[in-house]
This record gives C-alpha cells, structure tokens and sequence, in this order.
C-alpha cells in the first residue's frame, strides 16, 4: 500500500460513498474537506494512479441580485395576484398595486405577466368606464420558474443539465427576465481507477497525523487516534554545546583523583612566596641563575616578606654557608637575610611542599599539589609564564629510594602508563634523583613526565624533618598537550571555544 | 640546560672501541646525560649544570669507559714540576684577588677540539663562575709570551694592547666601552681605579681579565704548549674551573705541569689535581637507596664511577673524588654515584608499607560543588592566568586604578600584575570568541590575589567564582537566577540581594550579593561601554562572587 496522507484517504473514502464517480464539490461536500483540498489531495493520487479526473463542459444557473429579493418576497405578478385577490378579485391595477406594495415599474412588469400568465383579466366594465379594472377569479399554483427561483435560493447555484425539461425552460425564462444567470463551467469527476478500487475495498483507515505529540494528546488519550508522523531521523540536528569543565581541569581531576586513591592528602600554599621557601629551603644558593630576574618573577608591590622563625632561618643560613651539622661542604658563600626576604611568585609547588614538612613533622605524610607556578619566560608555543605542577611527598620511616620507584611506578601505570623506565638526573634539592620515561604506546616515544628524588639532608636538616622525604614532581601542561594533542601550549590558556566546545568531555 | 654534540667517530676513538649512534644513545641516560638527539653520526645531549666535565667529548668518554666497565676507578693526572712563576701583585687585592694557572704541554690541537675547548671554558664562566663574577678563564699559546708572569692592575689609560678579534691596539679604557665582552662585563670591574692585568716578563698583556685575552696568545688549532690563568675573587670557584679545565686537557693527552704562583704572603703549587676523599657509610647509603649491597660490590659500583674506594673500617669506605668532579658536596651525593654505578635499571621498585589516608583540600571541595552547579546550569569553564594587566583590569571595566600586587620585573606588557577579579578575564574570553556562536555562557572558579599586610607573604589567594552569559537576550534577570540558583544549592541559607551601583554595570541593573552582613559579590548587566571596550556585540549578564567567606561559613 502506497503512503496516502489524510487528505487523500478522505478523498478516497468519499468517492466510494458516492459511486466510484463524482464531481469535485460532491467529494468535498462528502469528505467534509475544501474544494482547493480534494484538488490537490487528487493532483497526488492521479500520479498514484488511483483515481482519474474527467472533465465535462456544463452550464451553471445562478440567481441574480434582483432574483434574490424576488426569491425572498415572490415574483410581482405573484405579489399582484395576491393582493387582487384579497381585495376581493376585483379592483383597479393601481389599487392592487398599492397593496401589494409595488412601484409603478414593478407594477408595469407584474401586470404584463399577470396577464401573460392568464391569471386574470384587465377590462373597462363599461365602454365609457373611466378605468380599467383587473379581475381574477381563482388562486393559481406556484409555476415552474417559481420553483426554479425558491430552489436555487434555497441550494446555490445548479447545473441546468440536472434539471427537469420544466426547469430547464424556466430557467430560459428568468435569464431573460434577469432573474437568474447562466454561465458555462468545466466540471472535474473523479473517478477511482481499478487500482483505487482495489485500494477502497481492501479498507482505508482515516487517521489524523499529528507532528508533535502534545500534554493534550497524552492526557486525553487522543494519541491513540491519531499518527505521529514520520521523521527523517538521519537528518542532523543543530549544535548543542553542553555546559562543561574545562579540558585541562578534566585533566587535573582525573590525576587529583590518582592521588587521592593513592593516600595522598592536598596541600594549598601561598603563590606568592618569600625566596626563603622559594629557594633558600631548599638549599638553593642565592647566587643560583634560576634565581636571577630573568628567570624569576620578583614582585614590585609588595616587595618584601616575613620570615617567622628566626632559628630556622639562622639553620637554613648556616647550612648555606658552610653545611652546618649536616657534613655537606655547603656552598660557602655569605648567606644574606635580605635576599631571603624578598617576595617572588612561586616557581614551583615544592614551595608548598616543604612549607608544609616543616609543619607536620609526624610520619607518615603524603601529601600533594596540583596547582599554579610562574616562570619569568618568554611566551611562545613551548612555553608559558604560568602553568600547573604535578607534585606528590612521601615523608615516612624508613621509605627509600626503591619506594620512590615503586610508587611513581604505579602513579604511571594509573594514569595509563605501563612501561616505565627510570634513569639518573639531577635536581639541586634531591638526591639520589631521577628522571622517569614513560613509553606512549600510541606516540612509539618515550616521554620524559616525572623529575624525582629523595631530598637532600641540607634541606631536611635545617627543618628538623628526621625521615626520609621523597619527591616527585611534573608538568601538567605536557602531559595535558599529549592527552588533547595540543601543539602549541598556548591553546590551553585561550578559552577558544571553538576548541573547548570540540574537545571531548571523556577523555580516554 | 647546556648541551654537548656528540659525534660518533671522534667519541668511538676516545671511548677505544667503535659504537654507533644509536648505541651511544642508548648508554649514554646510564650517566645522567639526557639524548636530545640522536643524528647519523652523532648525538646531542643535555647534562647538568653541577657535571660541566660533561662539556667536551673527553669528559662524556671519561665518564662513559666507567659504565662500559672499558677503565674503571679514579682517572690518575700527573703534575709534572714546572718552572714556570705568576707573580700576584699587592694591588689585585680589591678587584679580583685570587688567580691559579697551570701549564699543559704537547697537545695535539685541531680546529674541532679548539672549539669545543672555547664552549667548555664559556660553560664554565656561566655554571661555576657565574657569568665570571666568580671565576673566569684564559687560555694562551705558551710560545707567544716569555714567563714569569705578572697579576697586577693598570692605569685604565696608560696600558695598550690588542684584545681578541680586533687588529689595533687599544687602551684597557677603550676595550671596556667598545669591546663586545668589554660591554657584556665591564661592571665586574669598571668601579675599580685600576683594572686587572696579566702580563709576560717583556709587560705584554695575556689577558685583562675577566673581560677578554689579548690577540698575542690566541689558541689556534697550531698551538702545541698552553698556559691557563683562571682569576676571580672567590677562590673555590677559581680552583674549581682550573681542575675541570686542566684535566680535560690531560685526557685530551697533555702533559700538565706546575706553576708557582707567588702571593705576598705565600706561595702556591697550581695546578693541585690530586683527589679529594669523602666517607661513605654502607648502612647509610643501603638504608637510602633501599639495597643489600656487600662492600665488595659497593667498591665496583663507585669505581664504574670513575671514584675511587677502599673499606676504612667496619663499613665505612673512604672514596678518593676526582679534581674535575666538583658536585660532590655531601656523603649523599656518593649515593647516588653507588646507584648509578650499579644502575639504575637493575633497581626493582617496591612499594612502601605504610598504609595512608588521602584527603582532598575544603578550598578544592568548594570550588568543585561550585564547578559542579555552574556546569549544571549549562556554563562552559573557562581557565585564564592569574596574572593580567591595568588595561584589562581597571580601564575596559571603567574602574579606578586599584592597588593591586605587582612585579618588579614583567615579561611583557600583557602580565604587569596579579588579578584581583575574575570578570576582566572573562570577558577578554568573550572577545575572543565573537565568532562562534551564541549564546556563549563561561564561567571560571579559581584564585585571585591580593593585598594583606597582615600575612607572612603580605598577599593572599582566595577563591572567586564568576560567570557571563551572552547573548542578544541575556539581561539582569539571568543574571539574578543563578546567582539564586548557585547560592541555592551550595545550601547558603541567609543570602540577601540588595540594589547598588558599579562602574562596570548598567545602573538600575546592578547588585550585591550578600551573606549574613558580609559583603561576598556583584551581578547585573554589563555596561555597553565595557563590551564597546572589549569589542563585545551582545549583551552581557555576569556575576561575580568570593568563596572565601563561604569557608568559614562551612565551618
């Protein structure tokens, strides 16, 4: 069965009712559609072959503005009679006139039909009567144009084919009389065609289709009458852009997420930091290049901090200068106060880290830090002025440096890297240190991710930290450019939406 | 970090055995160095600042021939006894006072080996010397000059001689305002009334040092005999440089001979190339690195580091350092030469014992309730710098100039200080995305810095939360509904709204957010001066809020 829309169904279902064969309006009339509706219903079932359209030439009576008054109050000569005979079948034309309430024209015109009719005389009762008088003698049944007139009234306009001989010739008569009109008109019939008819006896069911299912349609139940009309499903929608986090937050979440499944606890500290816990902590001596402008933000306002602990700052001080108890050499140089003071942007979040050692002295800690860290670099597609560190600590008894392993061993493998090599590096605060290469399957390249080591006693010293601490440090920007196959890092920082909007929100 | 090329023939001679590229870039990590590049027939490698013996193609192949087990133990340099005298002047005193030289005969020079002597002496001027403020280095043509030699200072005008790469002679005045490395280091001695100068028995100028040789003793690939002075006003430093630089020249396959210099006070046999020696507990370094390793064993690993060792007593080895190795500070530090010796790749990582319990951060568990609601309501994170600048922070938005922290020492003009807000960035976002396509909702939860003159750092971070919505519809009552709608389900209870006013805001349109009595944000609509600033077309509702209070409310 071909699809057939509502419409054509009802124009189907119609013509069964009248035939198989009927005119355009008899259909409308019967499916209750439009004319303009059935045409176009039958424009698409012709091309279906269902139905067939024949087209006959007729004339079409129609009554005329005059004719309509004449249908409402009857023809003048009908109006005359009556009159007549009310005043008794005898009077004066002008006096029937009167009372039939007609003017001197339509008097003119009944009077000539009256009498054309033979519905009554007009005499003078004597030779040298001074009037004539009309005379009728019976009421007279309605004629065939009278007939004509209160029907096309009653139905509109009609084909003069359909009438019978009697009608057919009063409608010569009123055209002539102006009472009605006669136009020529094409008719279309409709006709089913065998295939139609096959269609028609097979049974067609009259649904309505509906595009939206409506809280109406749900809550009435009328859902079940209609049909929800097909959709092209494999045409596209447009785009829709979810709320979401950042591509690069995804990425510190899922590895806060490795720490915390790994006992770690978080650590936030200060960004802006004094030298002190920026470099001299961590036994960097102050005349180190990284310490120079160039490569340090130092800040303008304010430009210098507090340093809390006076002791603590005289034992970083002596280990400076020539090792202190430690037995290390030191890097016998005169330490200065005043340089320590001086406040800089953190350059990395060891800053924090060993901030938070010289506070929590009991082991064991794990601790880490995902967080901001800032470099006085010329911004280009490698690098930025401020990034995100990776950071984790372990301070326990007894933990060494094959510990260190184990745990960045599993660190790697959690955060989808299996195979994991370990090779000797150096770090100023760290030793024994090492730098971990992890093998990207999908890249066949090894990716230098993770700086580690245990910290040196120059550094744990001075804090009285009395186990050992083991440290572990990356960036998250790289890793964050191999996860999204970001080639220049910039792009990370840009909040180009069309970027953001295009990275998926699972990243695998 | 410094780089070193590596080529493979050359690196193979001094190794004694042939390798290929690849395989130097397979041993080569072994020793610390880090392969940037591998070529055809060489390799690029980064090495430590603290190993500058890394810096010639000797010092890798010293280093290399340990791990490869081809020479183990402490490298022997012998100091033949020169004759040759450096008389010190009382004068050098206040400017530079220490110089130490040293004498290295027969050598075999070719133009690669003169470079690459050139390269190792600027590594040692930046990583030792620090930029020659502490230490600084000539090499001479022996031949060219006529010993004893003389450290002294001069009249910046009354001494002419013709520094490196020029042709005329110049006096020490004219070298420091014209001579590029006259430019580059003249405030290590242009306060001085007298500047430093080494010169020959007949007054000719070796060098005016730090700033530059002269052109009498330029080392050509020809030179057969050199003598090295290294000066600078922190003795260790000198004597640092001299060790690493001699004895790279004796594996290099020169004779090293001594030479007398004569202080006021004293005299100094130069170069001194004998090792210095460090003690190592075994249980220290077997509690550190996690490892049962026998004394025997221990002795091999240190020796494949080209250390010497010997047991002292129970457990205790005395390590006999090399004069070129100046890293070794700490006992620590033989540590990790035992582990390198002994690999490590043959190091099997375990896992500690300890069981802990890990905890997120309350300031990471706010933001990411907030971050949670703020994607919920279908806004787009945004992550911008902390640092930005006044344009984008006070003027686009119509504020007054702030007091807002700022460095001393800005890279550029974008980043000249540190937010106080999160809007001003936001809408630089907004800006940058008019292009695609709307309605564009952002959001950013982070930190912004401040001002305290209370705290330890005199500034503080505190998490902000802010949001813009644009699009030719978003107004003020968007705005209201999730400042309602966050407040809301972060479960605050007594948030009020009331009407205010700010520059940045359409007036009428504008209000605060407050908590309790505290003052804790803004919302409203955007003033269209600001988005005209920012080059913004559609209208803006924002909102902005401090977590901090939201904290302690918690609590």
């Amino acid at each position: 069965m071909p699809h057939l829309s509502v419409n054509e169904r009802k124009t189907l279902l119609a013509l069964r009712r009248l035939g198989g064969r009927a005119s355009v309006s008899d259909v409308a009339a019967t499916s209750g559609l439009i004319d303009a509706a059935v045409m176009r219903a039958t424009l698409s079932l012709t091309s279906k072959g269902l139905v067939r359209v024949h087209e006959r030439g007729m004339n079409v009576v129609s009554i005329t503005d005059e004719g309509l008054s004449y249908a409402k109050e009857g023809l003048p000569e009908r109006r005359l009679l009556n009159s007549l005979l009310k005043l008794g079948g005898e009077a004066r034309p002008e006096e029937a006139a009167k009372h039939a309430r007609l003017n001197e024209g339509l008097l003119q015109i009944a009077l000539g039909w009256l009498l054309k009719k033979g519905w009554a005389n007009l005499y003078r009762p004597e030779l040298r009567h001074p009037y004539h008088v009309l005379s009728t003698s019976r009421e007279q049944p309605l004629g065939e144009d009278e007939r004509l007139l209160s029907l096309l009234s009653e139905k509109g306009p009609l084909t003069v084919e359909s009438l019978s001989e009697g009608l057919r010739k009063a409608v010569e008569v009123l055209r002539r009389r102006g009472i009605v009109n006669v136009k020529r008109k094409v008719e279309r019939e409709l006709e089913l065609t065998e295939e139609g008819w096959r269609l028609v006896r097979r049974g067609i069911r009259l649904i309505e289709e509906v595009s939206q299912l409506t809280p109406e349609l749900i809550a009435t139940g009328r859902w079940r009458d209609v049909k929800l009309k097909r959709f092209d499903v494999l045409a596209p929608g447009p785009a829709l852009h979810p709320g979401r986090a950042h591509p690069l937050q995804r990425i510190i979440q899922e590895i806060r997420e490795v720490f915390l499944e790994m006992g770690f606890t978080e650590v936030r500290g200060p960004l802006v930091e004094t030298a002190f816990w920026n470099f001299d902590a961590l036994f960097q001596p102050q005349d180190h290049p990284a310490r120079e402008m160039q490569d340090t933000f130092y800040l303008a306002e304010p430009s210098v901090g507090e340093l809390m602990d006076v002791e603590r700052v005289k034992r970083v001080a002596k280990v400076h200068e020539d090792g202190w108890i430690t037995g290390s050499s030191g890097w016998r140089y005169s330490w200065d106060f005043e340089e320590a003071k001086r406040l800089v942007l953190r350059t990395h979040t060891t800053a924090t880290t060993i901030r938070y050692l010289a506070e929590h002295k009991k082991p064991p800690i794990r601790v880490f830090s995902i967080d901001r860290v800032y470099r006085n670099e010329k911004v280009d597609y490698k690098h930025l002025a401020e990034f995100h560190q990776i950071e984790g600590i372990i301070m326990d008894k007894g933990v060494t440096f094959r510990d260190l392993l184990g745990v960045m061993k599993e660190f790697h493998r959690k955060l989808g890297l299996r195979k994991v090599l370990f090779r000797p590096t150096y770090f100023p605060y760290t030793e024994p240190s090492a730098q971990a290469m992890a093998y990207l399957e999908k890249k066949r390249a090894w990716l230098e991710l993770c700086g580690m080591g245990v910290f040196r006693p120059e550094v744990l010293a001075p804090l009285d930290v009395k186990h050992p601490v083991l440290a572990w440090g990356a960036g998250l920007e790289r890793l964050a450019m191999l996860k999204l196959g970001v080639e220049d890092v910039r792009l990370l920082y840009k909040n180009d939406l069309r970027w953001v909007r295009g990275t998926p929100v699972c990243l695998w | 970090m410094p780089v070193v090329t590596l080529h493979q023939e050359r690196f193979s001679e001094l190794v004694g055995r042939p390798l290929t590229a690849e395989e130097m870039a397979k041993w080569l990590p072994w020793i610390g160095l880090d392969v940037e590049e591998v070529g055809r027939d060489y390799v690029r490698v980064e090495y430590s600042p603290n190993r500058v013996d890394f810096s010639s193609h000797v010092g890798v192949a010293r280093a290399f021939k340990g791990l490869m087990e081809l020479e183990v133990g402490l490298p022997q340099y012998e100091v033949k006894e020169g004759d040759i005298v450096v008389n010190v002047d009382e004068s050098i005193g206040e400017v530079r006072p220490y110089i130490l030289g040293a004498v290295v005969k027969g050598l075999k020079l070719d133009e690669d080996v003169v470079k690459e002597l050139m390269e190792m002496q600027e590594d040692l001027h930046w990583g030792v010397g620090r930029n020659r403020k502490k230490a600084s280095i000539g090499v001479h043509d022996l031949n060219a000059v006529e010993p004893p030699f003389a450290y002294t200072t001069a009249d910046p005008d009354a001494v002419k001689f013709v520094p490196l790469g020029w042709a005329k002679e110049a006096s020490l005045r004219e070298i420091l305002a014209k001579h590029e490395k006259g430019l580059a280091f003249r405030h290590l001695i242009n306060w001085a009334l007298r500047y430093p100068l080494l010169i020959d028995k007949r007054n000719e100028v070796l060098s005016m040092p730090p700033i530059v040789n002269g052109e009498l003793t330029r080392v050509s690939p020809r030179t057969k005999d050199v003598f090295i002075d290294v000066t600078g006003p922190d003795f260790n430093a000198v004597t640092k440089c001299l060790n690493v630089f001699v004895t790279a020249l004796a594996d290099l396959g020169g004779v090293v001979e001594s030479v007398v210099v004569k202080y006021v006070h004293q005299e100094l046999i130069s170069p001194d190339l004998r090792p210095s020696t460090v003690r190592l507990r075994l249980d220290y370094a077997r509690r550190l690195l996690g490892l049962r390793i026998t004394e025997r064993k221990a002795v091999e690993c240190l020796n494949r580091c080209r250390l010497g060792a010997k047991a002292i007593e129970g457990g205790v080895l005395e390590v006999s350092i090399p004069a070129y190795r100046i890293d070794i500070l700490h006992e620590v530090d033989l540590v990790e030469e035992l582990a390198i010796g002994y690999g490590y790749y043959r190091l099997k990582p375990k896992m500690p014992a300890t069981i802990t319990v890990g905890e997120q951060h309350p300031t990471s568990k706010l933001v990411n309730f907030v971050r949670q609601i703020m994607i919920g309501l279908g806004f787009t994170e945004a992550m911008n710098f902390t640092l930005t600048n006044e344009a984008i922070h006070y003027a686009k938005m119509r504020g007054a100039r702030g007091k807002p922290i700022r460095l001393a020492n800005p890279v550029s003009s974008e980043y000249s200080m540190m937010r106080e807000e999160l809007l001003p960035s936001l809408l630089k976002n907004l800006a940058d995305n008019v292009h695609e396509s709307y309605p564009q909702r952002l959001f950013e939860v982070s930190d912004v810095l401040r001002i305290e003159p209370k705290a330890e750092t005199r500034s503080e971070r505190r998490p902000h939360v802010a949001g813009v919505s644009a699009y030719a519809n978003a107004s003020y009552t968007e705005a209201r509904c999730i400042v309602d709608s966050l407040l809301n389900n972060l479960g605050v209870k007594r948030w009020k709204i009331k009407a205010t006013r700010h520059p940045s805001f359409i007036p009428g349109r504008v209000a605060s957010i407050y908590i309790g009595r505290k003052k804790v944000g803004v919302l409203g609509e955007v003033h269209p001066e600001v988005l005209n600033n920012f080059g913004i077309g559609n209208p803006v509702a924002a909102f902005e809020m401090d977590l901090e209070p939201l904290m302690k409310f918690k609590r």
